[in-house]
């Protein structure tokens, strides 16, 4: 496993009267090499001829970045390639890509959108930035920014369109608009009163900050990008017992030298891992609508639920879901929440079968765990983009 | 103080699926004259389903004796038996 996480997260706003947004920002891991890579990108004019503008500059800059392309030639093939605003007589969309390695070694090139802001500590780091120009073959002259830096744990880089710097612009309070300035101030107290602020929820408070400043109807299309260098959250859930008994010791250790939230979903591995640890489980009497066994407590373990049944529905919720919100209550949802709260997730699953859930008299399927636990890292792993590992002891 | 009688509900998915989610209410179906007599707990397995020896699940223990096949009513009348005793 990594020492760090880049969570990458974003949020958008359309300019008011449009459903779409104008501003694209997309973001793809490569997994092969090791990189992350975002760029952002904010289309001519606003609504739907924006958005194709923005969408083309944000899929070719990540494609020919994948494919590691010189910049002078991908910026050239990204401006010859969009097509001519009829009213306006020219082709632009701005970009910004940023590149970072395994190492957290970074390289950012920017193209007219509004500079990107690079948080150490809690304080704004200046980043000395290379010209770089290059001449159409229209004859024309475009200037770029390069600049290349190795990121240190728990930076944050925040990209935004200039519809979150001239949010507010020509209203009394700020006739200038909002400004980087007063944007940087406003990240610089976000992050001291949170300084475990999330990528995504800081993203938001910049474009309510932004349509706030716009009294509510936004100017222009809002987005903002925020990257977060940190270390990951980790999560293990141990289910079901070892398939010999002479590992149980192991299965025990190993949960409790995990460095981490841990989760143990079933009776018998809850009822080993006490004996070998020594420590009480209490169960819980407390009833929910669910239809799960209630769930335990059990010192040094963040959650400790029933077996078969819970991980099922578990499967069952994730499959369902759509975007990162849980709703509901129950042991079920409660390590649902728990998985989107983490980045990498180790699995450690018991692969001893229960004989008496085979009983053919049951009124339920009770599936095999292993094939269970395999549904549920490949959804997490596809779906939901997290890191998983899953052991069989 | 009179000694209370220990209940201990199995939890576990056997019990859970063949009627157990239901002795969870137990608490709350006492009759009132059996209320503040009884401490109920739950377990997360008492591995009883292992053996077919230990009868059908759902499982629980009154006072130390295992209950098979346990239900509501069931776990009242055996809460008596253990009251009388005394």
């Amino acid at each position: 496993m990594k020492p760090f996480h880049i969570d990458v997260n974003s949020s958008q706003l359309s300019k008011s009267g449009n459903n779409v947004c104008g501003d694209v920002v997309l973001s793809r891991k490569v997994k092969d090499e090791q990189r992350t890579i975002i760029t952002v990108s904010d289309g001519l004019g606003s609504g739907i001829k924006a958005n194709v503008l923005a969408t083309l500059t944000a899929s070719m800059a990540m494609n020919f970045t994948v494919e590691k392309q010189p910049i002078e030639r991908s910026a050239k093939t990204i401006m010859s390639t969009l097509p001519i605003d009829s009213r306006r007589q020219i082709s632009y969309a701005t970009f910004t890509i940023v590149d970072i390695d395994n190492g957290g070694e970074t390289q950012i090139i920017e193209f007219d959108n509004p500079a990107f802001i690079l948080f150490r500590k809690g304080k704004l780091l200046d980043i000395p930035k290379k010209d770089l120009s290059i001449s159409l073959n229209d004859g024309s002259e475009r200037k770029m920014l390069f600049s290349q830096f190795t990121l240190e744990m728990d930076d944050r880089i925040v990209m935004v369109s200039d519809g979150v710097t001239q949010s507010g612009i020509g209203t009394t309070q700020m006739p200038f608009g909002f400004g980087c300035d007063s944007l940087n101030r406003f990240l610089s107290e976000q992050i001291k009163e949170d300084n475990e602020i999330s990528a995504h929820e800081l993203s938001r408070k910049v474009i309510r900050k932004a349509n706030e400043n716009d009294i509510y109807k936004p100017q222009d299309d809002i987005t903002c990008a925020v990257i977060h260098f940190r270390s990951p959250r980790r999560l293990l859930i141990c289910s079901g017992p070892p398939y010999n008994e002479s590992r149980d010791k192991q299965l025990a250790q190993m949960a409790k030298s995990f460095n981490g939230k841990k989760i143990i979903c079933g009776g018998t591995t809850s009822l080993i891992i006490s004996r070998e640890l020594n420590v009480g489980i209490e169960v819980g009497m407390t009833l929910d609508n669910s239809g799960l066994p209630p769930k335990s407590k059990m010192k040094g373990f963040d959650l400790v639920t029933e077996g078969i049944l819970t991980i099922g529905k578990v499967a069952e919720i994730l499959e369902k879901l759509h975007g990162t919100e849980v709703y509901g209550s129950g042991p079920a949802v409660e390590i649902v929440k728990y998985m989107m709260e983490s980045d990498e997730i180790l699995l450690l699953v018991g692969t001893k079968i229960n004989i008496a859930h085979q009983d053919p008299t049951l009124p339920v399927e009770l599936e095999i765990r292993r094939n269970v636990m395999h549904k549920i890292a490949n959804l997490l792993e596809d779906k939901f983009l997290k890191d998983v590992e899953i052991q069989f002891i | 103080m009179e000694k209370k009688v220990e209940v201990l509900v199995c939890y576990g998915t056997l019990c859970h699926l063949m009627g157990g989610s239901d002795l969870q209410l137990l608490g709350e179906l006492l009759p009132l004259d059996l209320q503040g007599k009884v401490d109920l707990k739950g377990a997360p397995c008492l591995n009883f389903c292992n053996e077919v020896d230990n009868g059908k699940p759902p499982f629980a223990v009154v006072n130390g004796r295992k209950i098979e096949q346990a239900t509501v009513k069931k776990l009242i009348q055996e809460i008596r038996v253990e009251l009388e005793k005394k």
